[in-house]
Order: structure tokens, then C-alpha cells, then sequence
């Protein structure tokens, strides 16, 4: 699973020797330690005129204690105030030698294609103070909540800009594209805690989208242990990525159920011994299984990860139906049994999660994946087709698209195509498995109430499908 | 006690010119410079053989040997000897605190009239033994025996004869003051430009203030000097701005020019009751109204070390019930232009009035048209504890000059403090409302 | 009158060798060196164009302990004056060789404080010949002028012993030459370091070997260095500093020399038309110096006190 050619690179000699020959440098990634800041320096807030969310961000960043300073704006300094911000000023005239962890601009004020140049004024003189690993978050309005023409056209474009900021900053830095709808402006406290922090370490070039709330009341949440005193089901949590999740799930305070097959009893067994949870044993596409599950867990469940998921690579003139069949139902068909069986009995509980894993061949289609890219772009219709029926029921559902992700399936492939698929992104590297779990922990989050229906990819914006 | 409070005037005002370090004055002890600057006074005021009630004073960088240097200087200057005098130091604040400290006991009528001075050298400059070697003269000098005295003298080395110089840096935090000022300059995004302009403008409005006869009974010339050695009447922005950063790095916008040079100087203003000045047919050229002073925790609470000024004038500023707006003219001490550009914007800046000084609304913006009308310190240079007395004489007769009014002072000290104040003259040109009544709490 | 006016200040080492030539035997002989004459001659040298320099007078300040101000010490005129006097005394026409002259009297005028950056005019001239108790005495005369007016003036009473005189003590142990009684007690004490003649040498110019060295003392009659009187008259005046008038006369007369090292005290009385003052042996009370401050009339008056007073 060890990435040697980034062992190599950052080593003094490999460094010298990459950067002559133009090898990529992938810059080591920080990655979240309990107990650290939400931004191991300081922020940078600017926004371009007459934007909504210059408030709600700096109450956002006022609360998460990320130390930070504002464009000599007006409007910002009584935002910040207001806030209770304690924000120093910036003013990329001045000269001096301060440098940022975090670019935070709000684009809401954007109304036309005209006012588009606000980008650049905040970022030209700022993006080069940017840290290592550092985090650029831009904030619009959803182009379909615009109301008119010129707005939703500029809105759209942001999405561009985002998308090419994430190639160019390097450094192991991420850019995302937040879609804040209106009324949604007091829904960004979790959501911009996980993209500045280190949790969001692989997922770069993104949009989020964030909705109005599926709650009333959004709870108050420890965020150190946002699930403390919550039941999160995880299949598939015997080894690799489902074991990360389940780790990092009760890191964040949950009580875990963990399923996987009888075949993996064991490593199940091992995985729940140590982090003190229930397990079941279970094929999830057998008949009785949603109502064995629902039996299970008849006391009610938070949060629910799909995660459970296998690959049948053949092309599509050499798959076998019982291949594609024996697919289709362990990634798609049994998900959506054992979601119909949890919410019909109600056990859903209020500002529940359901969390799937989609993939990055869902979204960008692969060769010889025909069957395994059609039940993750399932997983993705999934998620859009019950999204707004969950919101109703005060739930959420996302997906997660891993890209390169080492596991030991990763590391069985042949190695050509392995160092393609790690090289082959923003980072110039793999993700780990903990960055998919932290993106999960992020949705299932009691904290994460208007997000619902996303899709996000933990691919370091990988080429493919972007 | 005394219940009953009485205004204070402020009657005159003396200093010598402030020189350039190492020049001028370089031959000239804080005592020379304090006695010359005493004098000045007592001659503008004649107050030969008169025995005041008290004369403050004090320098930031003393000798050992200056342990009651007001003292010895008053018994240098033609003032009766029966004056008693004392010492004070609170770095750059120490000239403006003399003064609210006589001013206090004016108004509680437990003295008529004294005066507050201050004076500094740079040139002149205590330098203290080398560490070691003090502890080892010390040890020897405990030992008893001769033998025991050379024992410890054989400890000698020639590393010992290296002095301690002493330096501009805060004891605890290592840096300079111009260091801690370009942080300060960054964190609140002053630029260069702003700060080149205020410098100029400091020099040119001190050259007009010497043209038209201002300081012609507020300096009296010293040692060859008739003008404050470090006004450059020709200043531009354009000249300014060739010079190379000092503080703050490469990139760092803090200047020779837009900071103020080492100098030297001294000064001494006069202040009494109404009662006392009319007695002599002095002039009362304004009230000393307010005084304040403030700190921060600049070694661990994040805040600009020069900063204690904007905390000292809003607490002030409550105290009398006045606004920022409510003065007609601004004495901000120009240490460091940035200093001064620093706490307009802070006071303008929402975020520091409600976090630092949590106040609902900002204390605003001042007309930047009265602000250091006659010159400040970039200009004139800045004698530590000298600086005080050369800021409440002249914004006194600056407001006697345009028929009365009020201004504010403010000026920031080392170790994280501010000394601030307000003087009022009356008369038609005070256009700022009065203080209201029972602002004094 | 032989009125002579000097283009910079006569250079003090050659008239040193001429002043101290007279001590070989015979060498009065010679035409330039002087001790042959039986009367002053009637000279006057000018030195105009003197601009006091700031550090210059701020050393001399600090050695005498005077503030450093933006005036000069009252005694700073005759440290400017002093190669003239050397030059008047160098002359070959003149009576003594001026060491071994003993410095008796000295009286300064202050007509007004002079700035620093005034350019003055010097003046200096010996008077007469007169006979004294102890020997033969001349007054030497400086005045300086700012512009024309006569601001500062001194005349220095020199004494060669033996010779003529009366053999007459004058005044009393205790008194002053003016019949006053000096004032007693201690005002102050002043620790006089061994340095002393060499650093006021260095700061005035005079380098008297007298003052400089036991080792050169010695062989011109002192057991130790001795203090300049100037600057014992400086000193005092330092320690008025900020009682005195702006303008006065203060007359002092030297009595015993100071051996250096050594402790003085000092002691002043002020009275309704002046301030005496004397300098002591701090331990025997042997008087070293008596002296007495007296304010002029009026500023305006130009009083030629120093000169009527001259004997």
C-alpha cells in the first residue's frame, strides 16, 4: 500500500532529481489529528460587494476559532464585528510578508458576468500567500435559485474558476465551489469546518451544495464527538475503506453496528473488538436480510453507510449476467431493500443520515467497469432521487466518489496502471482511506443539516470525469 | 480629603530643539538638556527664584548616576531650590504622564503650579558594565580579605570589557519597537504610501508651524541649534518613497522616514491653578481637562504593542462623554507613522471596537485636516520623555491660537502602554460641543 | 600703543619654550626671549572672528561641572583668551618669563550671557607694573566684544615673587581681599582626582607643567600637580550655577594651591547684594580660594570695574 514513488520524490536527492526531470512533487498531505484546530493557521475572508454570506461566514469562522483576517472592506468589518470576529485587516496593498492557511471569498454578490473580475482582484494578490495544503473555499448561490439571467450565468461561471484555481494552486491545496441556496445561509458551520480542515485532505475541486435545513432546530454538536450518542450502521466495515469509516465514525462519538459477509466474521469481529461495537453478520442481497437489518436495529438508527461494495471487471462482451446480477445487487439493488425496509419501519431516527459510496467510475465511466460504473451512477440517482423525500422526513442523503484510493485492492492492481491512477490528479497522489471516512463523517455529521444530495468526490480532482 | 476638584491651566511651555543622535547634542547630558529646557521656562515665565510646588520630570534611558536627575536640574536652574522634584519614567508616555500627574494635584489643590518635564539622550547614552564583570566587581568587592578581592579579580577576562549597550528592544519579546511596529503596520494593512504622506506632511506642517513664528515662544535654541535638527521642509512623497524598508523585512513598509529617528532634546510645560497664573499676569493658553492611560497584553493576547493609545482615548472618552469627533484639534505622537495610521484605523475598524473595546458602533473617523496640525514627531524628531511636554505646549497654544477648542493627545509608550489626554480652551473657536456635565465619573 | 591683530590664535607650544626660557640661566640675554625689560610693554592683541565650539565648551563644561548649555561658562572667554595672554607674556620686551608667575587675582564681568554661535572679538593687554607685598604684580586684561559690544571682560593678577614688595602681608588668613569674611561650613565636598590637571589642561589649553605631573611639579617647587585656579574659580561658579544673575562681576583671589589628589570644601553665603563663596582644605581648613559674586546694576551698564580695580 506504501506510495514509494512519493516516498522517493520528497526525499532531498528524489526532490532534486524530480523537480529536474519534471516529475510530479506530491506535497505530503496534512490530514486531521484529534484535538488539532480547525486551521493550523490563519484565514483569509474577502468577498466581493453586496454578498449575503459575509455574516454567516465569520460566524462560521468566529465559532470554529479559525484566526482570521478580512479584506479592508466596509462591509466585511461590520460583518466581522457583528460576528464577533476578532479579525485583523488585510490589505494586499500594504506590502508585508503574512501569509494565509485558508482564502475565503464570498461570490454571492456576484450578479454579472462583469463583476466576475471580483475573483481576481481577491485572489491575484492572495493566492501566492497561500500555504502548503492550504484551502481556498468560494461561496455562490446555486445558478438555479438565481433569479435572473445575468446572475445565474455569473454564478455558473464560478464553477470554472473553482475547477481551475484547484489545478493551479498545487502544494496540496484544495479549492472548492460551495453552493449556499437562500435560506441555506445558516447551514455552513460543518460543512466549512470540514473543507478548511484537514479532513477534507483529498477532495479538491468540488461542488457543495448546501440547502436549507432539514431540521427546524439544528442540534448544538460537540465537534470533537459530533455522534456522540448516535447509532451509525456500516457495511462492508471488515476491512479497507469500511473499517476507515467505522474508525472514524466512532472517533466522532458514535455507537457502531458493523456488517459485513460470514466469510469476513473474523476481521469483522477484529475491527469491532476495537472500537467496542455491535456486530452483524449478514449477506446483504440474501432475501431476509433488510428485515433482519431492520430487525437489528428496531431501536432506531442515525446514520446509515452504505459502503459495502465489490468490482466485477469484465468487458461488456465477455460479462457473464450471473456477474453483472451478483453486482448489481451487493452495490445497488440491496441498498435500496434495506433503505425502503428502515424507513417504512421508521427507524430513520430524526435528522438521520444515509450516506453511500458512489465511485469515480460511476461518474466517469470505465473500461471493463460497465457493470460496476452503472450501480455507482445507481448509487448517484439514489441519492437524487431521495433526497427530497428525506429532507421531508428530516434526513439527508450523499454519496461519496472515491478516485485512487490505496487499499489493498489498489495494490494488487499492475503497477502501470496503479502509478497512472495515483498520479493522475491534482495531488499527484492516492487518497487514503480515513479521507473518504472523514468526507462520510462530514455528512453524517447531526451538524450537517442542509446538506443533502450531494455527490462528492474524494479524488484529489482526479483527470478522469471531472 | 478633598472633595472638590479645580481646573488646570496650562500657562507655558519651553523645550530646546530636538536634535539628530549623535550630533547636535551628543556632548550634552539629560541634565544639560533638562536644566536648558527648565530654564527656557523659567525665563519665559519669569519665574526666577519662585518655588513651585513641584517639577516632574523624567528620561527614559538614564545614567546610574541620574538616580533624581529632575532634582539636580532644577537646582541648575534659576527656580528657587525649595522646588522639590522627582522622577518619573514610563517610556514615551513619561513626558505626557508628568504632566496628568501635576496637573492631579492642581486640581486637588494640594499645589498651584508645577511644572512636568522631560528630556532624553541618545547620544549621551548610558552604557553599563559588561555583566559578568559586574558580578565579578561585585564578588570582589564582598571579599573581604585582599587575597580573597584578587582571587576574584583573577577571574577577569577580556570578554568582560564587551559593554552592555543598551538596547530598544522589549525585554520580553525580543524585538524592537519598529519590528513590533511592522507587525502591527501588517496587521492592520497599512500601506507605504499612507505612511510616506503622513511623514511629509509631518515635515511640512512643522516647517510652516517655524515659518510663521509658531514655536517662537515654545523653542529656545540650544547649543547652536535653532531648529529641530530633523525637519526636512523639502520632504515629498516622491523622495520618501526611494528609501529602503528598516523594519519588517524586505518587503516591509516602514522607513527612516516614515519612523522616527534617535534623538535627543528635552522640554518642560507649565501648569497651574487659574487663580495661580492670573496672581503673575501669565496667560491660561488652555485646561488640562482629561488624562488616561492604558495597557495591553502584547507578549500574549495577540495585541499591537503601540496600540494601548486607541484602548486609553475610547476609556476616556467615555469618562468625559465626548465622541471622537467632539475635538477641533489631534496630537496623535507620530513614533512610527504607522503607529498613528494603525489606531485612526482602528478606531474607524468595527471589529476592533467591538471586540477590544467592545463598543456597539466604531468611535469613527477624525477630519485628518487637524490632525498633528503644527508637525509631529517624524518631523521633529521624538526625545522620548521629551516628547510629552512638547505636545501639551504646543496644542495649548495651538488652541489659544485659533480662539479656543478641544484637543485630544495620544501618545503610545513601550511595554504596551498609551498616555492620552484632552486639553479645551474656551472661546468662540470652539466649534466641539461642550464636555457634558458630569462626565467625570 | 602697540595694537596688534592676530589672524588665528597664537600656537600654545612655542610660547610655552619661549615662556619657560627665562628659566636658563642667561638666556634673558637674548633679544626674543623675555625678562629683560623692567616695565610691560604697551600691547594689545586682537583676536577677532572666535566661535566658540559646541563640544569644545561642552567639555570644558562637563571637567569644570558645569550644565551644558546654550551659553557659555562665565569662565569660558578667558579659556579662549588664554593663548593671548601667552603671546602678551612670550614678548620679548616683557619683564618675567611667565612661568613661575603666580596667578592671584582674578576678576570676570559678565555683561551679558554670550550664546553659543556669537562670534567674538578678543582683546587682550597687561597693565603696569605694581609693587606687592610678596613681589611684583601685572594685571592681565581680556575683554570680549559681540559685534562691538563688550559683553565679557577679565583681569588676571599676576604675582612674581621677590624682586621688590614691601614684605607686607596682605589680608588675613581668613579674610577676603575685600575685607569680607569668607563664608564658613561646607556646602559641598569635592573629591579632586590626581587627573584633574591633565584633564582641565586638555579641555582649557593650559599646560602648566605645574599642574600636569607630580614629576613635572616638583622641579618647579610643588610636591604634587596643583589645580589650575581657573579652574577652582570655575568649579565654584558651577556649583552657583542657577543663582546667578545675568550679569555680575565675581572676583576671586587664589590663596594656597590645591595639591592633587585631594578634598575641598566648598561654601557659599548669599547676601542681599551678593554671594560669597570660598573653597578649603576639606580636613586643615586652609584656605585655597576666596571669592565674591556681585550682580551689576543695571545689564546696560558697561562698568570697567575690572580694570579701575586693577592695583
Amino acid at each position: 500500500m506504501s506510495d514509494r514513488y512519493s516516498q522517493i520524490v520528497n526525499s532531498l536527492p528524489g526532490r532534486l532529481i524530480a523537480g529536474r526531470v519534471g516529475l510530479p512533487q506530491p506535497t505530503p498531505l496534512e490530514r486531521h489529528r484529534p484535538g488539532a484546530p480547525v486551521l493550523a493557521g490563519r484565514a483569509l475572508l474577502g468577498a466581493a460587494p453586496g454578498g449575503r454570506l459575509a455574516g454567516p461566514l465569520a460566524k462560521a469562522l468566529a465559532d470554529a476559532g479559525v484566526e482570521t483576517a478580512t479584506v479592508d472592506a466596509d462591509e466585511l468589518r461590520s460583518a466581522a464585528a457583528d460576528a464577533g470576529l476578532d479579525a485583523a485587516i488585510f490589505n494586499a496593498g500594504a506590502g508585508g510578508e503574512q501569509r494565509f492557511k485558508a482564502l475565503v471569498f464570498d461570490a454571492t454578490g456576484i450578479a454579472d458576468s462583469t463583476q466576475l473580475v471580483e475573483l481576481q482582484r481577491f485572489f491575484h494578490p492572495t493566492v501566492r500567500r497561500l500555504e502548503r495544503c492550504g484551502r481556498v473555499v468560494v461561496l455562490g448561490t446555486p445558478p438555479a435559485a438565481c433569479s435572473g439571467a445575468r446572475e445565474r450565468t455569473a454564478q455558473r461561471a464560478l464553477e470554472g474558476f473553482t475547477r481551475s484555481l484547484a489545478k493551479e494552486v498545487g502544494r496540496g491545496a484544495t479549492v472548492q465551489l460551495v453552493h449556499v441556496a437562500p435560506k441555506a445561509e445558516g447551514e455552513l458551520a460543518s460543512t466549512l469546518r470540514f473543507l478548511l480542515s484537514p479532513r477534507s485532505a483529498y477532495v479538491s475541486g468540488q461542488v457543495v451544495e448546501i440547502g436549507p435545513p432539514v431540521v427546524k432546530k439544528a442540534p448544538a454538536v460537540d465537534w470533537e464527538r459530533p455522534l456522540a450518542g448516535k447509532r451509525a450502521l456500516v457495511t462492508g466495515a471488515s476491512r479497507g475503506i469500511g473499517a476507515a469509516i467505522a474508525e472514524t465514525l466512532r472517533r466522532d462519538g458514535a455507537d457502531l453496528v458493523l456488517l459485513d459477509v460470514p466469510a469476513l466474521a473474523s476481521d469483522l469481529a477484529a475491527v469491532a473488538k476495537a472500537l467496542d461495537a455491535e456486530t452483524i453478520e449478514l449477506d446483504i442481497t440474501e432475501e431476509g436480510a433488510p428485515a433482519a437489518i431492520a430487525e437489528r436495529l428496531s431501536d432506531g438508527v442515525d446514520v446509515v453507510v452504505h459502503n459495502a461494495g465489490v468490482t466485477r471487471d469484465r468487458t461488456i462482451a465477455k460479462m457473464p449476467e450471473e456477474r453483472w446480477s451478483t453486482l448489481m445487487e451487493i452495490n445497488l439493488s440491496s441498498e435500496e431493500r434495506i433503505d425502503d425496509a428502515l424507513l417504512e419501519a421508521g427507524l430513520l431516527r430524526a435528522n438521520g443520515r444515509i450516506v453511500c459510496v458512489s465511485s469515480m467510475s460511476g461518474i466517469a465511466g470505465n473500461s471493463g467497469q460497465t457493470n460496476y460504473a452503472t450501480s455507482k451512477a445507481g448509487v448517484i440517482g439514489m441519492v437524487e432521487a431521495l433526497a427530497g423525500d428525506l429532507a421531508k422526513r428530516g434526513a439527508t442523503i450523499n454519496a461519496v466518489a472515491p478516485g485512487f484510493i490505496e487499499t489493498q485492492m489498489t495494490g494488487q492492481m499492475p503497477i502501470a496502471i496503479r502509478e497512472a491512477g495515483r498520479r493522475m490528479n491534482s495531488m499527484s497522489q492516492g487518497g487514503l482511506p480515513v479521507d473518504v471516512a472523514e468526507t462520510i463523517a462530514w455528512f453524517a455529521s447531526p451538524a450537517s443539516t442542509g446538506v443533502n444530495g450531494n455527490v462528492v468526490r474524494v479524488c484529489g480532482q482526479s483527470l478522469l470525469g471531472a | 480629603m478633598n472633595p472638590k476638584t479645580r481646573p488646570v491651566a496650562v500657562v507655558g511651555g519651553n523645550r530646546i530643539p530636538f536634535a539628530r543622535s549623535n550630533s547636535a547634542y551628543s556632548k550634552a547630558s539629560n541634565q544639560d538638556m533638562l536644566t536648558a529646557a527648565l530654564d527656557g521656562l523659567v525665563d519665559r515665565c519669569s519665574l526666577d527664584g519662585e518655588r513651585l510646588g513641584e517639577v516632574v520630570g523624567g528620561a527614559v534611558l538614564k545614567h546610574s548616576r541620574d538616580r533624581d536627575l529632575t532634582r539636580e536640574s532644577v537646582l541648575g536652574t534659576r527656580l528657587a531650590p525649595e522646588t522639590p522634584a522627582y522622577d518619573v519614567q514610563q517610556a514615551c508616555g513619561t513626558g505626557l504622564e508628568a504632566a496628568i500627574l501635576v496637573a492631579n494635584k492642581i486640581a486637588l489643590g494640594q499645589i498651584d503650579a508645577g511644572i512636568a518635564c522631560g528630556t532624553d539622550t541618545t547620544s549621551d547614552a548610558p552604557i553599563g558594565l559588561n555583566e559578568d564583570l559586574r558580578e565579578l566587581l561585585l564578588d570582589a568587592n564582598r571579599e573581604r580579605s585582599t587575597g580573597g578581592k584578587l582571587k576574584q579579580l583573577a577571574r577577569l577576562r577580556p570578554g568582560h570589557v564587551v559593554p552592555a549597550i543598551p538596547r530598544n528592544e522589549e525585554p520580553r519579546t525580543g524585538m524592537s519597537m519598529g519590528e513590533h511596529c511592522a507587525l502591527m503596520a501588517a496587521e492592520w494593512g497599512i500601506g507605504r504610501d499612507e505612511q510616506d504622506e503622513l511623514a511629509a506632511l509631518s515635515h511640512h506642517n512643522l516647517a510652516a508651524a517655524y515659518e510663521r513664528g509658531f514655536n517662537a515662544d515654545l523653542v529656545t535654541p540650544y547649543l547652536g541649534l535653532e531648529r529641530d535638527q530633523n525637519l526636512r521642509p523639502d520632504s515629498t512623497v516622491e523622495k520618501l518613497a526611494k528609501l529602503g524598508p528598516v523594519f519588517g523585512g524586505p518587503d516591509g513598509t516602514m522607513t527612516a522616514a516614515n519612523s522616527t529617528p534617535l534623538s535627543d532634546g528635552a522640554s518642560a510645560v507649565l501648569l497651574a491653578s487659574e487663580e495661580w497664573a492670573a496672581e503673575r499676569g501669565l496667560p491660561v493658553l488652555a485646561t488640562f481637562a482629561e488624562g488616561q492611560t492604558a495597557a495591553v497584553d502584547h507578549v500574549h493576547k495577540r495585541e499591537g504593542l503601540l496600540m494601548a493609545p486607541a484602548y486609553a482615548v475610547a476609556r476616556m472618552l467615555d469618562r468625559a462623554g465626548l465622541t471622537l469627533q467632539d475635538f477641533d484639534l489631534y496630537e496623535i505622537h507620530e513614533a512610527f507613522a504607522a503607529q498613528v495610521l494603525c489606531t485612526l484605523r482602528a478606531w474607524e475598524d468595527p471589529v476592533f471596537c467591538r471586540e477590544r473595546l467592545g463598543r456597539d458602533e466604531p468611535l469613527g473617523s477624525i477630519d485628518r485636516d487637524k490632525l498633528n496640525v503644527n508637525g509631529g514627531s517624524l518631523a521633529a524628531g521624538h526625545p522620548f520623555a521629551a516628547t510629552g511636554g512638547r505636545i501639551v505646549a504646543g496644542l495649548a497654544k495651538a488652541l489659544q491660537e485659533r480662539g479656543g477648542g478641544r484637543g485630544l493627545i495620544s501618545v503610545c509608550a513601550a511595554g504596551g502602554q498609551g498616555v492620552v489626554a484632552i486639553l479645551e480652551a474656551p472661546g468662540d473657536g470652539a466649534t466641539a460641543k461642550k464636555t457634558t456635565k458630569g462626565g467625570k465619573r | 600703543m602697540d595694537q596688534r591683530t592676530l589672524t588665528r590664535p597664537p600656537s600654545i607650544l612655542p610660547l610655552y619654550a619661549r615662556a619657560a626660557a627665562p628659566l636658563v640661566p642667561g638666556a634673558s640675554l637674548l633679544p626674543f626671549v623675555p625678562g629683560r625689560g623692567a616695565e610691560v610693554p604697551d600691547v594689545e592683541l586682537t583676536l577677532p572672528d572666535v566661535e566658540p565650539q559646541a563640544s569644545a565648551v561642552a567639555d570644558y563644561a562637563r571637567v569644570c561641572g558645569f550644565a551644558v548649555r546654550a551659553t557659555l561658562p562665565p569662565t569660558y572667554p578667558h579659556v579662549l583668551a588664554f593663548p593671548l595672554h601667552m603671546a602678551v607674556m612670550a614678548d620679548g620686551r616683557f619683564p618675567f618669563g611667565a612661568v613661575g608667575l603666580v596667578h592671584v587675582e582674578n576678576s570676570i564681568t559678565v555683561h551679558r550671557p554670550v550664546e553659543i554661535g556669537e562670534r567674538l572679538t578678543l582683546r587682550v593687554r597687561p597693565t603696569k607694573v605694581e609693587q606687592h607685598p610678596k613681589g611684583r604684580t601685572f594685571g592681565l586684561v581680556s575683554e570680549a566684544h559681540v559685534a562691538g559690544e563688550l559683553v565679557w571682560e577679565s583681569l588676571s593678577t599676576m604675582l612674581r615673587r621677590g624682586g621688590g614688595g614691601d614684605g607686607k602681608a596682605e589680608g588675613g588668613e581668613r579674610g577676603t581681599g575685600n575685607g569680607r569674611e569668607a563664608p564658613a561650613g561646607t556646602a559641598a565636598q569635592w573629591k579632586l582626582g590626581g587627573d584633574l590637571g591633565r584633564r582641565y589642561a586638555a579641555v582649557s589649553g593650559d599646560r602648566n607643567p605645574i599642574h600636569m605631573h607630580a614629576l613635572t611639579a616638583k622641579p618647579l617647587g610643588f610636591p604634587r600637580a596643583i589645580a589650575h585656579g581657573m579652574w577652582t574659580k570655575a568649579r565654584a561658579l558651577a556649583a552657583l550655577d542657577g543663582r546667578l544673575p545675568d550679569s555680575y562681576r565675581v572676583e576671586v583671589r587664589f590663596r594656597r594651591p590645591i595639591l592633587l589628589p585631594g578634598t575641598v570644601a566648598f561654601a557659599s553665603a548669599a547676601g542681599d547684594d551678593g554671594i560669597d563663596f570660598a573653597v578649603r582644605d576639606a580636613r586643615k581648613g586652609t584656605p585655597h580660594l576666596d571669592g565674591r559674586v556681585e550682580p551689576l546694576q543695571t545689564k546696560q551698564s558697561k562698568q570697567t570695574s575690572g580694570r579701575k580695580r586693577a592695583k
